[in-house]
Formats: C-alpha cells, sequence, structure tokens
C-alpha cells in the first residue's frame, strides 16, 4: 500500500517545479529580471520568517475564520433553497427569475454595498463571501435534485415517507453528490473572494497583508504572502476532494481525478 | 457510455454551474409566478426605502432615474466602454493562448504530467492575488489590467482544454489510427472537436473571472472604469449612483454570459444533440 502511494508521486512533475524555481532563481541574482522581482530564495525566506515570528500566520486566522463562516452560511442556505426549489416547482417559479438576475453580478461589485451597510470588519467580508459561495452551490443543488431517480420517491410514498422525512431521508442524500461538488466550486470561489475583499477593503487577513506590504515597498513579505494564497488554496482543495470522497463514497466518480 | 463515465460526464455537468439552472419546461402559470415575484420584491423595496428615509436605501424609482441619467450619457463612454475594452483585451489573450496550450498539454500526455504540480498550484492561486505584482510591475494603465485579466482567466481555460483533449475516449483515436490519420490530422479531426464541450466550459469560467478582475483591477488601482466608479460612489456617499453601478455591471454580467450561451448552442449544438441520444 505505501509502496503505491510512492509509485503514485510524480517525479518528472515534481522536477520539473523544482527546476522552474531554481531558474528563476539563477535569473534573479544574475540580475536578468527587474528589481522588482526578488529571488524565490529570499521570497522563501521572508515566508519561512514570517510564519515564525507571527506577522503572516497572524493573518491566516482572520483569513480563514471569514472563509468558513461564509462558505459554513452559503451551504446551509443553498442546500436549503435548493431542495426546496427543485422538490416543489411554486417554489422554483417564484425564485427563478430573481435568481437568474442576480446570479450574474460578479461578487466583488457587491463589496462597495457591503461597506455601506456592514463597514469594513469582518462580518461585511463574510458577507460578501457567503453571496460568492451561494450560487454555484444553490445550482448544483438543484440539478441534484433534478436527477434523483423518480423511483426512489415513489419507493419512498408506499413506504409512507412523505413531506419533510422525504426531503431528509431520500432528497438530500440523493442530492449530495451534486451539492458536493458544487460545495468545491464555492470553496475555491469563496477563498478568492476572501482574499479579494482583504485587498480592497479589509483591515485583517492575508489579501490586507499583502496591499499593506505593497504600499510599504516591502516586497519580499508581499511576494511570500502571495505565495502562501496558492498554498492554501491548494491545501483547501485537497481536504475537500477527500471530503468529498468520503462523504459521497458511493459514486463511481468519486475515483475521478481532483476536477 | 459505461457507468462509470456516465457518472464521471453527470459530475462534469454539475461541476459546470456556470449553465443556466435546470428548468423542467416552461409553463404559463410559472412565468406569472416569477415575474410577479420580481415585482412583488422590487415593490416591497420601494416601500419600504420610503418609509425608512435612510440615504443608504435609495427607492427603486430613485435608483432607475439615476441609472438613466448616468448610463444613457457619456459617462457610459467613460466608464463603461474602457472596462468592456480592457475585459474584451485580456480574455481574449486568454482564450487564444488557453485553449491552444491546454489542447497541446492535453494531448501529449507527458507534458500534462511535467506540468501538472506547477498548474495545480497556479490554478489554486486566487487571480486577484496578483494585482499588487502587476501595479508594481507594469504601474495602473490599461497594460496592467488587460495582463492581469488574461493571467487569471487563462487557467480555467488551459486546464479545462487539457482535460477534455486528455480525456478524448480510447476508441475515437482507435479509429483515427486505422484510418491512418497523421497526428496533425487527428488533433485537427478529433481530438479538438471532442474537446470542445470541455473547452467551451473553460471558456465561460474563464469569462466570469475575467468579469470579476476587472471590477477589482479598477477598484484596487485605476483612474476610471466600472469597478473605480462603483467605488468611488461608495466613498462620496453618492449611494443611487453606486447601486446604479451594481445594476449595470448585473445586466452587463447577464448579457455577456447569455450571449455566451447563445454562441455556445451555436457551435455545438451538434453534441448537446448527440448525448441527449445516448441518455
Amino acid at each position: 500500500m505505501a509502496r503505491q502511494k510512492l509509485l503514485q508521486i510524480n517525479v518528472p512533475g515534481i522536477s520539473f517545479a523544482i527546476g522552474c524555481i531554481i531558474l528563476f532563481e539563477i535569473a534573479a541574482r544574475a540580475g536578468w529580471l527587474t528589481s522588482y522581482v526578488p529571488p524565490p530564495s529570499v521570497i522563501f525566506a521572508a515566508l519561512f520568517q514570517g510564519l515564525i515570528d507571527g506577522e503572516i500566520s497572524s493573518q491566516i486566522g482572520a483569513t480563514l475564520q471569514a472563509y468558513f463562516i461564509g462558505l459554513g452560511l452559503a451551504t446551509c442556505l443553498a442546500v436549503l433553497l435548493g431542495i426546496l426549489m427543485g422538490t416543489y416547482r411554486p417554489v422554483f417559479d417564484a425564485f427563478k427569475m430573481i435568481v437568474e438576475f442576480m446570479r450574474p453580478v460578479p461578487s466583488v461589485a457587491m463589496i462597495p454595498l457591503a461597506i455601506l451597510f456592514l463597514g469594513l470588519g469582518a462580518q461585511m467580508r463574510v458577507a460578501v463571501i457567503t453571496y460568492a459561495a451561494f450560487w454555484p452551490l444553490l445550482i448544483s443543488t438543484l440539478y441534484g435534485v433534478r436527477g434523483i431517480d423518480p423511483l426512489a420517491l415513489d419507493v419512498a410514498r408506499n413506504f409512507g415517507i412523505q413531506g419533510a422525512e422525504a426531503l431528509w431521508r431520500v432528497t438530500l442524500p440523493s442530492a449530495l453528490t451534486g451539492i458536493m461538488t458544487g460545495f468545491r466550486v464555492s470553496a475555491t470561489i469563496a477563498l478568492v473572494v476572501t482574499v479579494t475583499t482583504e485587498l480592497v477593503a479589509g483591515n485583517s487577513g492575508i489579501g490586507f497583508y499583502i496591499s499593506q506590504m505593497e504600499q510599504a515597498n516591502r516586497l519580499p513579505p508581499m511576494y511570500a504572502a502571495i505565495i502562501l494564497t496558492g498554498i492554501l488554496g491548494f491545501l483547501l482543495n485537497a481536504i475537500f476532494f477527500q471530503l468529498d470522497r468520503r462523504i459521497v463514497f458511493w459514486t463511481p466518480a468519486a475515483q475521478d481525478k481532483p476536477a | 457510455m459505461s457507468m462509470t463515465t456516465r457518472a464521471i460526464a453527470a459530475r462534469r455537468q454539475a461541476l459546470d454551474t456556470t449553465r443556466t439552472i435546470p428548468d423542467g419546461g416552461r409553463t404559463l402559470q410559472g412565468t406569472i409566478l416569477s415575474v410577479s415575484t420580481v415585482v412583488l420584491a422590487l415593490a416591497l423595496w420601494e416601500l419600504v426605502a420610503r418609509q425608512m428615509h435612510s440615504v443608504y436605501v435609495p427607492s427603486v424609482t430613485q435608483i432607475a432615474v439615476t441609472f438613466y441619467h448616468e448610463w444613457f450619457s457619456p459617462t457610459f463612454k467613460e466608464q463603461a466602454v474602457p472596462s468592456l475594452w480592457r475585459m474584451a483585451c485580456g480574455y481574449l489573450i486568454a482564450g487564444f493562448c488557453g485553449v491552444t496550450l491546454g489542447v497541446i498539454i492535453g494531448y501529449f500526455r507527458f507534458m500534462f504530467r511535467l506540468l501538472d504540480p506547477v498548474l495545480q498550484y497556479l490554478r489554486a492561486t486566487p487571480p486577484t492575488a496578483i494585482i499588487p505584482v502587476g501595479i508594481l510591475l507594469l504601474g495602473i494603465g490599461d497594460l496592467m489590467k488587460i495582463l492581469v485579466i488574461a493571467f487569471g482567466a487563462f487557467w480555467p481555460i488551459l486546464i479545462n482544454s487539457a482535460d477534455g483533449a486528455r480525456l478524448v475516449p480510447r476508441e475515437r483515436l482507435d479509429t483515427a489510427r486505422i484510418f491512418g490519420l497523421t497526428q496533425m490530422e487527428t488533433l485537427r479531426r478529433v481530438v479538438i472537436p471532442s474537446a470542445l464541450p470541455q473547452i467551451a466550459a473553460g471558456l465561460r469560467t474563464g469569462l466570469a473571472i475575467a468579469f470579476i478582475l476587472i471590477v477589482v483591477s479598477e477598484m484596487i488601482g485605476s483612474t476610471n472604469g466600472l469597478g473605480y466608479y462603483i467605488l468611488q460612489a461608495q466613498r462620496t456617499f453618492a449611494i443611487p449612483e453606486m447601486y446604479g453601478g451594481v445594476v449595470l455591471l448585473a445586466i452587463l454580467g447577464f448579457l455577456l454570459n447569455s450571449l455566451f450561451v447563445f454562441g455556445e448552442s451555436k457551435v455545438l449544438g451538434w453534441h448537446y444533440g448527440q448525448t441527449a441520444r445516448t441518455r
């Protein structure tokens, strides 16, 4: 088993990545690039330093907190509305047009509106993140509910399972595959929006730190924080991929590569 | 289609959440209900706004009037046209490079394996985080915004194109070989048509990201454009103007997406017809 895992490691891919970093290092040291691009070793040193002395690591907490609250809120609201819209035709008709109009609004356009009502604090960020993460989850929940085998609902009815109980015991589990896919899309979008709101109008978090370092002209920590957002995105993606496989383990698609 | 490929296809479809919402056939009753909820919501807003007399919540009519005055005037040319122009440039660069490189990377397996870790990482990086780097290297001009948009929209397009080209059904490639197609011919006549639905999905995601990036890059570093306009309106407490700007962004987003879906149905009609038949 361990041997199999070892064999799965993408050796050429990782070597290529390391090769790129080394090339970058040489180019930066040799002065082929502008002075605005420090060599990777300096950036990684700044990242390490910032993580140890707490300058960068203290910002991770603020970012993750807003991220998880926003994503969690969006999940609850979207799944609830999605299941209701998917099950009851009148609910679907009633909300359809509003959804169609609200969905294409780029979430970042809501930032000024959110600042107006909620100020510059974490609440504002949570609101924007929730808004952004809501739509993909809603749509994929709808697809999930629409894709239910009608037979499953008929069988449930034969056994006297109806109404709220049918929603809980048949609709929700069947729609779970769709919901989980939407969740992963939303999780990616939520991180982008978290960093963006911090960048545009935050008072804490990694995005805020990036913009501060840019204004202070402290480039290595700025690049370090940008690299960190990528690492964070990568880790969150990997975690949610595993979670997805564990939760909807029965689908053959759970064996699919990370999308 | 085997059980597994069908499940994967279904999952891909669910992943593609920028599509239209599933509509189980329209009815007159349903349409009336949809329209009346919208009307009701707007009427409620109007009523509440008039009762509240709050600066923060202008009434619907006030927003509509401001919208008309602002956007049916030279302001549209001064603020909206530059945004759309930058977005079009950045998006076209991203689309061209992303599809070309993506198909090549996906077709040659060893390249995909070689680049996979780098691509995974770059895709995971929030594209807006590179705006400060863009400002640093290129200033706050048009070039910065165009390149930032191109960079951000490039990754989803590249990765989707590569996936599409990589997952061409084995039997199609075998058939191409039996008919003695050269590699270039196979790429042009088999791989690219097979990958088109996936490429379209990538292009649609890229469009959404380009739209976000233009707004954000104008909010952070710009002297005109829609992002600049709405943030400035909020800061100077020109509240109806701010709402008007958000409404314009919504309309533009809606139009762009509809235009894309329309074009896609023209180009890919054959594909959806085919999958519908096998289902």
